[in-house]
Formats: C-alpha cells, sequence, structure tokens
C-alpha cells in the first residue's frame, strides 16, 4: 500500500505542475494586463506601459515569471494581484473556506438525499416509489443549475422574501446555493445508488442475512449498503472534483465571494497571479481528493489493504 | 471505520453550525444605503487604477482640489480658488483652511505636495493613472494654505482632470507612517464619509464624516456590495436588499423588470461611452474612402437605437457624446441612403457579394444585435457581412493594437474627462496603440496643436475640425452613446444620477 501511495503522490505532483504551467502559459497568450489598466483611460506612451510591466513583473521572460511563481508556491506567497496589489494569499484564504464550506455541504445535501432515496427506489424497484423517484431524478438531471439558480431565487428571495437573493450572510444565505447544488448532484447520485444497491440485493450474503432473521434496516444498512458503498465513494470522490469546477457558476448567481468569483474576475481583468493561484489550489484540491478515494478504498473494503 | 463515521459526522456539524458565524443584518437601519456595484477595484489607492467603480465609491472617501459633479461643471474643491500664471504655465491655488483628513490629520499646502509627487514619482510609476498628470513639473508650497503646480506644457484639461482619480488628495503622515499597503486596504482622505470596512469580493462599508467641508451628509451609513451578474443585482434591488444598482450592470432587456415594480425606477442619463464600428482604412475593400462612406449610408441608426437600445441612447456623428467638450452640434449624420449607398459600391468597383468582416465584443449583448441588423443592412446593398465575436480584452488588447482586425471592428470609448482628445488622439494620432491603420498627416498636425491650447475657445474650434475631418474621411461608422442605467429604490431621496458614475451622496437620503 505504502508504495502504491507513493506512486499516486508522484503522479499527483505532476499533474499539478503540468496544469500550472498549461494555464500560466495559455493566459500570457492573451492580452497585457498593463495595457488593460489603460483602457478607457485616454492616451499613454511606451514608456508608461513599461513601467507598469516592469512593476507588475511581466516584462521578464516567461520562464522567469514561471520559476519565481514556483518559488512563490513553495513559500505560500503567491504575490500580488495585479488588481489593486493586494496579497493573493489573502484573497485565497478569504474564498477557499467560503467555496469549501459551500461544497461541502452541497455534497452533505445530496449524499443526505441520495442514499435513502436510492435505497428505497432499489427495495421498491418497478413499483410507484421507484418511478417516482426515477422521474424526479431525470426533471433534476435535465436542470441546467443557473436556471435553477435563477428560479430559486426569484420565488424564495424577490416573490417570498424567505432567503437573501445572494451574498454569504448568515445561515439563511447558505440554503439556495446549497440546494442548488446539492438537487443537481442528488439526481444522478440517486440513480448511481439505487444501481449499486440493485447488485448488492442480490448477492447470496444479503438472503443469508435475511434468512438469520436480521431486520431489513440492519440488512440494508449495515450490510448491503456497506458493500455498495466502494462504486460510491468513488464516484462521489471525483464528483467532488466536477464541484468545485461546477461550482464557479452558482458562486456567480449568487453572488457568493468564493473560488469561481475569483476565478471569474482574475480571468477577466488577465490578473495572472490570482488565477494561477486559483488554479494550482483547485487542482491540488482536486487531486488531493483523487488521493484519498484511493486511501478511502483501503479502509473499506480489507482487500485493498492487503494488496 | 466506526472513527472515521464519527470524525465525519463531527465535521459536517462544524461546517453546518460555522455558517452561523457570520453575521450581517438586513441592510435596513434608517440612514444607511446599500449600493451594487458591478466591480472590485481592489485597491482604494487613487493612483492605482481607472476603473469607473473605484470612482463610484472614492468620490465619497476623497476631494480633489477641484470638483465636478453630476452637471459636469467645474467647481472649487479644495482649493477655494485659482490663477493661471505665467501665461498658463504655472497655476497657483488657494487652499481651504481647517479642513482635516479622516485621520484628524490637517489638509495643507504639504499634503497637496505630497499627493503630486507621490503620483509623478516612484509610487505612481506602478499605476496607471500617472500618464494623466505627466503636464505637471512640479509643486511648490508658498505658504501653508497656497501652492503653485509649474507645468511642462499648459494641458487645458488638468483642472477638469485635478477632480478626479489620481488627482484625489491623500495623507502624507498617514500614508508615511501606516505604509502603503495599508493605505490600499484603509483608504484615509477628507471627504463625506470615512472609509469603515472593506471585504475584497464583497462589500466596502463608509460612515459619515460629521466634520465634512461641504457640510455633513445627510446618510449615515453605506455599503457597496459588489455584485457582478446583473441578475442577482437586481434581484436584490427587488428584495429591498439593495437601494440603487449602478451601471454598467443593468442590460436594456432588464428595464421593463424594474420598471413594473412600484417600489422601484430606472433612472438614466447621458454616459460617457460611446460605440463605433471602426474601418480598417489601410487594406481590403474599406481602404477606399467610397465604400467606407457608402456603409454608413446603408445603416440606418436611428432605427437601431429606437427598436435594439430602447430608446436608451443617442444616435451619434463622430466619435463623442454630446456632453463632450469638442462635440459639434452642426455636425450632419450621413442620412441612412440605401440607393446612394449602392450607387458608391458600384463606383468604387465594389461588386454585390463581396464580403466583410466586422469585429465585436463577444460578451456584449446588444452589440451582439446591433451587429446583426448591422449586418443584415449591408445585406440589404450587396455586401455580405460576417460577424466575429471576441473575448473583450482579446479584441482591445491584442486584436486590435496588433492590427489583425476585419474590415470593421467595434470600439467602445470614453473617458470621465468628457473631452474630445481623449479618444480622438488615441482613435487617430498616428502610431497610438489603438490607430493600428491610419496615417493622416493633416490629423496628426491638428491634433497636436491642440494639446497645449489653454484658450477653450480655440480648443473647441480645431475639435470640431478634428470631428469633421475624420468625418470626411468616414474613419468610422458611429454609432451611438449608450445611457448610464441606474436601478433605484423609490424610498432613496435627493439622488442625481451623474453620467460618469461619480456619485457623491452627501444630500441623499433614504426612507
Amino acid at each position: 500500500m505504502a508504495g502504491f501511495l507513493i506512486k499516486r503522490l508522484l503522479q499527483a505532483i505532476f499533474v499539478v505542475f503540468a496544469i500550472t504551467l498549461v494555464v500560466s502559459f495559455a493566459i500570457r497568450l492573451t492580452g497585457d494586463p498593463a495595457l488593460m489598466m489603460f483602457q478607457g483611460g485616454g492616451s499613454m506612451t511606451e514608456g508608461d506601459l513599461m513601467r507598469i510591466r516592469a512593476s507588475l513583473g511581466t516584462d521578464q521572460p516567461f520562464i522567469m515569471q514561471y520559476l519565481n511563481f514556483l518559488k512563490g508556491m513553495v513559500t505560500l506567497d503567491f504575490g500580488r494581484s495585479f488588481t489593486g496589489g493586494t496579497s493573493v494569499s489573502m484573497l485565497i484564504g478569504n474564498a477557499l473556506p467560503a467555496t469549501l464550506l459551500l461544497a461541502f455541504i452541497s455534497m452533505f445535501v445530496s449524499i443526505a438525499l441520495s442514499i435513502p432515496l436510492g435505497i428505497k427506489a432499489a427495495t421498491a424497484r418497478g413499483k410507484g416509489a421507484d418511478q417516482a423517484i426515477r422521474i424526479l431524478s431525470l426533471i433534476g438531471l435535465s436542470f441546467p443549475n443557473f436556471w435553477l439558480a435563477t428560479m430559486l431565487v426569484l420565488l424564495f428571495a424577490v416573490t417570498l422574501g424567505w432567503l437573501p437573493p445572494s451574498g454569504m450572510s448568515g445561515w439563511t444565505s447558505y440554503v439556495m446555493p446549497a440546494v442548488t447544488m446539492g438537487i443537481i448532484l442528488t439526481a444522478t447520485n440517486v440513480r448511481l445508488v439505487r444501481t449499486s444497491m440493485l447488485e448488492t440485493l442480490q448477492s447470496q450474503y444479503v438472503m443469508v442475512a435475511r434468512a438469520k432473521g436480521l431486520s431489513e434496516t440492519t440488512v440494508l444498512y449495515k450490510h448491503a449498503l456497506r458493500n455498495c458503498a466502494i462504486p460510491l465513494i468513488t464516484y462521489f470522490g471525483l464528483q467532488f472534483g466536477g464541484l468545485l469546477g461546477g461550482i464557479v457558476v452558482v458562486e456567480r448567481v449568487f453572488n457568493w465571494p468564493g473560488m469561481g468569483t475569483l476565478a471569474f474576475d482574475a480571468v477577466s481583468a488577465r490578473d495572472y497571479p490570482v488565477l494561477q493561484a486559483v488554479i494550482t489550489v483547485l487542482s491540488l484540491m482536486i487531486v488531493g481528493v483523487n488521493l484519498l478515494v484511493d486511501i478511502a478504498y483501503g479502509l473499506v473494503d480489507p482487500r485493498v489493504r492487503t494488496e | 471505520m466506526q472513527t472515521i463515521k464519527r470524525g465525519l459526522a463531527k465535521t459536517f456539524m462544524v461546517l453546518a453550525l460555522s455558517g452561523t458565524a457570520f453575521h450581517a443584518g438586513p441592510a435596513l437601519a434608517a440612514g444607511k444605503m446599500t449600493i451594487s456595484s458591478p466591480q472590485d477595484p481592489g485597491s482604494w489607492d487613487p493612483i492605482d487604477t481607472f476603473l469607473v467603480q473605484w470612482a463610484a465609491v472614492s468620490t465619497n472617501i476623497f476631494d480633489g482640489l477641484t470638483y465636478r459633479g453630476p452637471d459636469l461643471k467645474l467647481v472649487p474643491g479644495l482649493a477655494e480658488s485659482w490663477e493661471e500664471l505665467d501665461e498658463g504655465k504655472r497655476i497657483r491655488f488657494k487652499l481651504r483652511q481647517n479642513v482635516k483628513f479622516h485621520d484628524g490629520e490637517v489638509f495643507n499646502a504639504q499634503a497637496v505636495k505630497f499627493t503630486f509627487e507621490r503620483l509623478l514619482g516612484e509610487e505612481g510609476a506602478k499605476g496607471p493613472q500617472r500618464s494623466n498628470y505627466t503636464t505637471i513639473e512640479s509643486v511648490e508650497v508658498i505658504d501653508d494654505y497656497t501652492v503653485d503646480m509649474k507645468l511642462k506644457t499648459r494641458d487645458p484639461v488638468l483642472l477638469t482632470k485635478l477632480a478626479g482619480y489620481g488627482a484625489m488628495i491623500v495623507p502624507p503622515k498617514y500614508i508615511q507612517e501606516k505604509g502603503e499597503d495599508t493605505f490600499n486596504l484603509n483608504p484615509v482622505g477628507t471627504g463625506a464619509f470615512k472609509f469603515v470596512s472593506y471585504a475584497p469580493k464583497v462589500d466596502i462599508k463608509l460612515a459619515a464624516n460629521p466634520d465634512y467641508w461641504g457640510g455633513a451628509p445627510k446618510l449615515a451609513e453605506v455599503e457597496y456590495r459588489f455584485i457582478t451578474e446583473p441578475a442577482t443585482a437586481v434581484a436584490e434591488l427587488q428584495a429591498g436588499r439593495v437601494d440603487l444598482v449602478i451601471p454598467p450592470t443593468i442590460p436594456i432587456g432588464m428595464i421593463p423588470v424594474i420598471e413594473g415594480d412600484a417600489n422601484l425606477a430606472i433612472v438614466s442619463v447621458p454616459g460617457p461611452t460611446v460605440d463605433a464600428l471602426r474601418f480598417n482604412t489601410r487594406d481590403g475593400i474599406t481602404a477606399d474612402p467610397k465604400v467606407r462612406k457608402a456603409i454608413i449610408m446603408a445603416v440606418d441608426r436611428a432605427t437601431i437605437v429606437q427598436s435594439i437600445l430602447a430608446g436608451q441612447a443617442s444616435e451619434i456623428v463622430s466619435f463623442q457624446s454630446a456632453l463632450s467638450f469638442g462635440y459639434d452640434a452642426d455636425l450632419k449624420a450621413v442620412a441612412y441612403d440605401p440607393e446612394g449607398a449602392k450607387t458608391l459600391l458600384a463606383e468604387a468597383g465594389v461588386k454585390p457579394g463581396a464580403t466583410l468582416q466586422i469585429d465585436i465584443r463577444g460578451n456584449d449583448s446588444t452589440m451582439n444585435e446591433v451587429a446583426q441588423v448591422i449586418a443584415s443592412y449591408l445585406q440589404m446593398v450587396g455586401i455580405t457581412a460576417t460577424i466575429k465575436p471576441y473575448e473583450t480584452n482579446v479584441l482591445i488588447n491584442d486584436i486590435i493594437p496588433q492590427g489583425k482586425t476585419g474590415a470593421m471592428f467595434q470600439q467602445k470609448w470614453g473617458g470621465w474627462t468628457f473631452d474630445y482628445d481623449n479618444t480622438a488622439y488615441a482613435m487617430y494620432h498616428s502610431g497610438e496603440k489603438w490607430n493600428p491603420y491610419d496615417k493622416d498627416e493633416t490629423l496628426d498636425k491638428l491634433l497636436e496643436s491642440q494639446r497645449p491650447l489653454t484658450d477653450r475657445a480655440q480648443r473647441d474650434k480645431i475639435l470640431k475640425e478634428v470631428g469633421r475631418y475624420a468625418a470626411d474621411r468616414a474613419l468610422e461608422l458611429p454609432l451611438y452613446n449608450s445611457n448610464a442605467i441606474y436601478g433605484i429604490s423609490k424610498r432613496v431621496k435627493g439622488f442625481v444620477a451623474p453620467s460618469d458614475n461619480r456619485l457623491k451622496l452627501t444630500d441623499v437620503t433614504v426612507d
């Protein structure tokens, strides 16, 4: 297991480097941040531009800029934002908890909904409850998240006035973003839980467990669920990565001060340091979650542990 | 496994509870105004930015030597009066006395000297504002409340420029003691409102400065929230949690939503921004002035303004708005004349079925529609236009400066100084970044000749000539001057919408 982990760790580090390299290089092809500062500001001379490039450090060759960035990454100092010169670490420090909190709550909402619903659908296979759950999940899947978010805002914030339309202020502001993300995740997860459960319920040990006279709850939750957990954990883990990406849209609609908002603004402003840092942190997390999924395999399934 | 489960449960509990740690009551206490602004400038230092969203906040924190309000008239600010000496190459300012910065520091001639030396020195070189003030050679303290500004050349727009952005007077002691980084995030000025707190990407809060030299403001608190998404800003306005949405946020298509709400209103005023489709005057069919003229004749701009922009814009004849200095009311628009256009095109040897490309900003939803209408107008005179949307920054920073555009390309321009020179010089003078195609000595000379003139009438005359000359050469297809659209709650009283987004909230109240 140790050798396997080390190999995965090295792979993960390589992936993060590759991502930051590509992103840092690509964003520099799309425009000069110094020039952008002058938009609408009238005339400037080449000298003005050069002074600004020098102060931003964009006058140096790409390889130097990238090395500086790597150096900063090791010392956890991501430099300063091109927009206003704020410390990038501070911006990330503010945004990351906001995004993680939202992501975790959304995952939690989704898992809390999809496991019981999926099991219900599996045990009631072909009956009314199963049909209803499957149709609902299909509807959930068909919602684009920005549309769902806007509709929720219209109903609960504008018409009913129960919840704040946007921002992160108090627990009420978490409800709509988390539900939006949660509903979309649940729609897929329910189907997964259902399928996985159906397979497991056909195994012999379930029959044995029932034959022993164990209660249906114990059979389902203690024996069957644990055995069908492996594909679920894999899927939830990978989903977390996708979730961090999908959160950009939801953060924008709900004006959530997280990584998505930060990334969006950084791209629009060609704010290289912020964008590089956001991408690095997010890719570290996605790669990290994948590693954790591997470890979780070992914990859940003794067969992997002894491999 | 058991421990992991418990650990997880605990984590979720902690996460769920930590949500309640963020407290912020709804913004409805009497005397508080909440404003939605589409962008966080990231720093509140006057020398760091050209963003209008900076000015929308900072006009309340800082003052300049001069002041220009919504009526666009220049009046005394921190300077009570000024006079031009040495044939306009020296301006003597008499300063207002008994003015204090928010931290208690006294405003005097030293503060003025410090402000401009900082702007033109090492610190200013890191930001874009410096380029606007390079005609200033030095600032000399005559006595505590008199300063002389020595100029390298006469600068007719300088007094206007002193009313905003880089010329805002900053506190010397505070900056020297606390440092630049602190100042960026904790601005101190002499303005009507004091800085309270700033959360990047979230909001900035201000409180009334009861000792303001211009009279204490009526509002106790002001909060600006940064909301990029128009639908979100409008939802906040409808929910009553925001009192004012400032431009550029509300798209024309959303105006009916606000007008349909009994508690809300739309206030719109002509803004500084004008849109034109400029021509590649160097290559292709648009190198021929006849073709360019024909294209202008082929497009019915009045219809575009009425039907697509719902009247929230005015037609332009030259690349400037009617508010701009140098605007020529006598310059007539080229009339819509598709038959005449066809004749001109035939004369120029352009055969029906000729093609051209129009480059536009992809995220500009209005221009996307307008460009399609223009393409169909051109179709009617036998030109097939393809529309190429670019990401805004790519178009502005790469495609235009490098001369890689199609035959026509969108340019959106306009400075807060409302001076035609600001646009004309950047667009027409040869060698300028945003003028990749055209070289015209007559135009260069005209543009250069007005720059040092302080005689307003003479400058006005030359700028009008520039406008006429550019129109004669058909350098662009002038389109429209968009309105600045504000969405406002009817609880807000006394708000005068400024054209340049520099809101001053001294006299505003909220019921």
